[in-house]
């Protein structure tokens, strides 16, 4: 073998590696090797604006320091729930999403659209508009397309992204289906860029799966907050706003974050909420304040201490 | 068992319709017969039908052997009404039709001539001449009347033409004089055309018939552009359009698209098809190429023209209502769906999904009234039909459940809201229809329901409890 022709290769070669590797890293949104950072620098000063302007704070300091200033709007963000009951709770957490974005782009009169799944609409129903009116969604802007087939709703969302004529695309996916793979969750990251425009993936009952995806939030349902009275005391035999509890499982810094975020529908806004303490609910306080034991997780059904009467033992 | 229709080798050998199976048999041992399928016959008659359209959009089924077109208007395209009659008849020869066929001012004159005369082209002043010749059955009488006139020695129609009328109806009722007029000319008859003829229409004829996808798009793209002028001129853009591909062989495929918006941009027309081609691939076959192309107007509204340019929203309108048409003609129209509000308290009455094709252009309606009544809040996702919910323990009369097992899964209720009771509509649901008392429940895990109780404790039947919907 001749070794000079191989050496004038290599620079060449590793040249056209570098170039390959920046493009890669551009296309997930990483940061670039430090050959190309110079570039980016000056990329990043020219569309500083505009960079800032395509992220959604969620006004929680938490997130949005976590998030690198809000979520990303031209891109692919996942909310996966693990089971398929707790599907409402990441398709509302979506949904909130969406609101907020509504919110802050009021003079834009872009619907929504919302991809549903076949499956999940059966096991856990179908959309309803006037509890997305409650949830603080306009059902006027708001389109609901029901597909068959895994590949009609990829085209959907893929279409969808492609018109730009929406404010948010929302695709629903049930489990970890084997023709949606990362060549389908690039293809819908690549769109969702080029259309500036964000696609929310919920991936109902599904497992944690490598896709192109910006970021994966773990959502799981919460008790609600409760209502208070103007005196601060709580409400009696009501459910407040609707509670979410939220796990970044992916994102650009990988610091882990896990919290609870309280929805307000009326002023669309989120909120941090503690975690709840339990002794304020008529049915289940205690009659001592001391420290309850943790409930085991598989628990069969256990008695009651107190709560309403319904009927009184025998007398015998 | 009898015959019913004869080819040219049997007709040779001296059988006749009406014979029975065993007569004909006995004439002509070898006698290949075939059971009657009347279906097949008429789905025959219907795929010449429809490759008739090519000559005009008026064809009408005859009976079970006949087709009448009405080509006025239509003659001058073909060279004159001789040549589309030869044009017409030697298709159907190569095909391996024998047809028969006749042009006249009355659609009655062209029955009679084709299957008692000779048929061919017949002038306005040459129809008694034409006419007298021709036995009586060629009126399209019933078979009582044309015996009961033969038996008068009323053998011929100009027999009937010398006759005088009034004694002639009242013999025979008026339906004889009425079936010579229109025979004459003299009555006007109308033919009831198959299809629903377009608005507009224009078709690209090829001497070198094409297969392929593209093909058809580029040429429909074409042919849209021909129409644009037409749908200018009315002030129109159309909202359903059909695309006839007339394949070699004579058989005719119809895909119809819809539009959100009444359309002119030939572009956008094309676009539509595009979809519409994709979804029913597998359901075109091109065979050896389409040798005619036509675009049909089926459906057509006023189109308000708008400065494109300048109105950014405009622009958004534009995109929305071409993704509405690319999905609808795609994947079907109930694929993309809008919700429509309306007056009523039942949660499953108060909100209807319509088709986004058919809400988008009528969204500048002004809304129904404002109306607004306070409830409680909403489920996100309600279930179609409420599923049954097993409860062991609640409140009475009254109160929420304790606990409920609904899809076999224990739900321990840690908190509830309401009752919030909803009479059903006595005018739909009958007066002995049940309220329903809602609650908005969470469960210890977080989860929350709407759950309600058909009727109320101590009555009969005792109350059901049903699931209809989640909260987030």
């Amino acid at each position: 073998m001749d070794w000079s022709t191989v050496m004038a290769q290599t620079p060449m070669a590793r040249e056209q590696l570098f170039a390959l590797r920046e493009e890669i890293a551009r296309l997930e949104g990483k940061p670039v090797p430090a050959l190309a950072a110079a570039r980016q620098e000056a990329l990043a000063e020219r569309g500083g604006a505009g960079k800032q302007k395509h992220r959604l704070p969620l006004g929680v300091t938490v997130v949005d320091e976590a998030l690198d200033g809000g979520l990303p709007l031209d891109g692919l963000s996942e909310i996966r729930a693990q089971c398929l009951r707790d599907a409402t709770a990441s398709a509302g957490f979506a949904l909130a999403l969406s609101a907020l974005i509504q919110k802050q782009a009021a003079d834009d009169p872009a619907p929504i659209l919302w991809i549903t799944d076949r499956v999940t609409s059966m096991e856990t129903g179908v959309p309803y508009a006037l509890g997305l009116k409650d949830f603080g969604l306009d059902p006027k802007r708001f389109l609901h397309a029901a597909p068959r087939k895994l590949d009609e709703a990829l085209w959907l969302a893929e279409t969808a992204m492609e018109s730009g004529a929406f404010a948010v695309t929302l695709l629903e996916v049930k489990g970890n289906p084997a023709h949606f793979g990362l060549t389908e969750s690039r293809r819908l990251s690549l769109r969702a860029k080029a259309a500036g425009r964000p696609l929310f993936l919920m991936r109902q009952s599904g497992e944690e799966e490598a896709s192109s995806a910006v970021l994966r939030f773990l959502v799981e349902p919460a008790p609600a907050a409760i209502r208070l009275l103007p005196d601060r005391s709580m409400l009696g035999g009501s459910i407040g706003n609707p509670v979410f509890r939220l796990t970044l499982e992916k994102s650009r810094n990988s610091a882990p974050l896990s919290l609870l975020l309280e929805w307000n529908p009326h002023d669309r806004q989120f909120f941090p909420t503690r975690e709840p303490e339990r002794a304020w609910s008529p049915l289940k306080r205690a009659a001592h304040s001391g420290p309850r034991l943790p409930a085991s997780a598989n628990r069969p059904d256990r008695s009651q201490e107190m709560g309403s009467v319904l009927a009184f033992d025998q007398a015998s | 068992m009898r015959l019913t229709a004869l080819d040219e080798a049997a007709e040779a050998i001296g059988l006749k319709k009406n014979q029975g199976v065993a007569e004909a048999r006995a004439i002509c041992p070898m006698l290949d017969v075939i059971e009657e399928d009347l279906g097949a016959d008429r789905r025959l008659l219907d795929g010449i039908a429809d490759w008739c359209d090519r000559y005009t959009p008026l064809v009408a089924l005859d009976g079970r052997d006949g087709l009448f077109l009405d080509i006025t208007g239509c003659a001058h395209l073909f060279g004159g009404e001789k040549e589309l009659l030869k044009d017409i008849l030697s298709r159907l020869f190569q095909m391996g039709i024998d047809a028969r066929g006749a042009i006249s001012p009355a659609p009655g004159l062209s029955w009679a001539t084709s299957r008692f005369g000779s048929g061919g082209v017949i002038a306005d002043e040459e129809v008694e001449h034409v006419l007298s010749p021709l036995p009586v059955a060629a009126l399209r009488l019933q078979e009582e009347t044309v015996a009961a006139l033969q038996k008068l020695g009323l053998k011929q129609v100009g027999d009937l033409l010398l006759a005088p009328r009034a004694p002639l109806a009242r013999r025979f009722g008026a339906h004889l004089l009425l079936r010579l007029d229109q025979a004459l000319g003299r009555n006007e008859e109308p033919v009831s055309p198959r299809r629903a003829v377009a608005s507009l229409s224009a078709e690209r004829r090829l001497t070198d018939p094409i297969q392929s996808e593209e093909d058809i798009l580029y040429l429909t793209g074409q042919i849209a552009l021909s129409l644009k002028a037409s749908l200018e001129e009315r002030g129109a853009g159309g909202r359903a359009f059909e695309l006839v591909l007339f394949r070699v062989d004579g058989r005719v495929f119809r895909i119809a698209a819809g539009a959100s918006q009444p359309l002119r941009d030939p572009k956008r027309i094309a676009a539509l098809f595009s979809e519409r081609l994709q979804a029913v691939h597998d359901d075109l076959d091109a065979g050896y190429g389409f040798e005619i192309l036509r675009l049909n107007v089926m459906r057509y509204e006023a189109f308000d023209a708008a400065q494109e340019d300048f109105d950014g929203d405009r622009q958004k309108d534009v995109c929305l209502a071409s993704f509405v048409d690319r999905v609808s003609a795609r994947l079907g129209a109930d694929c993309l769906q809008s919700f429509q509000l309306h007056e009523s308290h039942v949660p499953e009455r108060a909100v209807t999904a319509a088709p986004a094709i058919r809400t988008l252009s009528s969204g500048k309606k002004p809304e129904a009234s404002g109306f607004s009544w306070s409830r409680s809040e909403r489920p996100l996702r309600l279930f179609i039909r409420p599923e049954s919910v097993e409860v062991s323990l609640a409140e009475v009369p009254e109160g929420p459940p304790e606990s409920f097992r609904w899809r076999r899964m224990l739900h321990r209720i840690s908190r509830s809201q309401g009752p919030e009771r909803l009479g059903m509509e006595w005018w739909i649901d009958g007066a002995d229809a049940r309220a329903r008392d809602y609650f908005r429940v969470e469960d210890d895990t977080g989860h929350r329901f709407w759950i309600f109780r058909e009727g109320l404790y101590g009555q009969m039947p005792p109350p059901r409890w049903f699931m209809h919907g989640v909260f987030a």
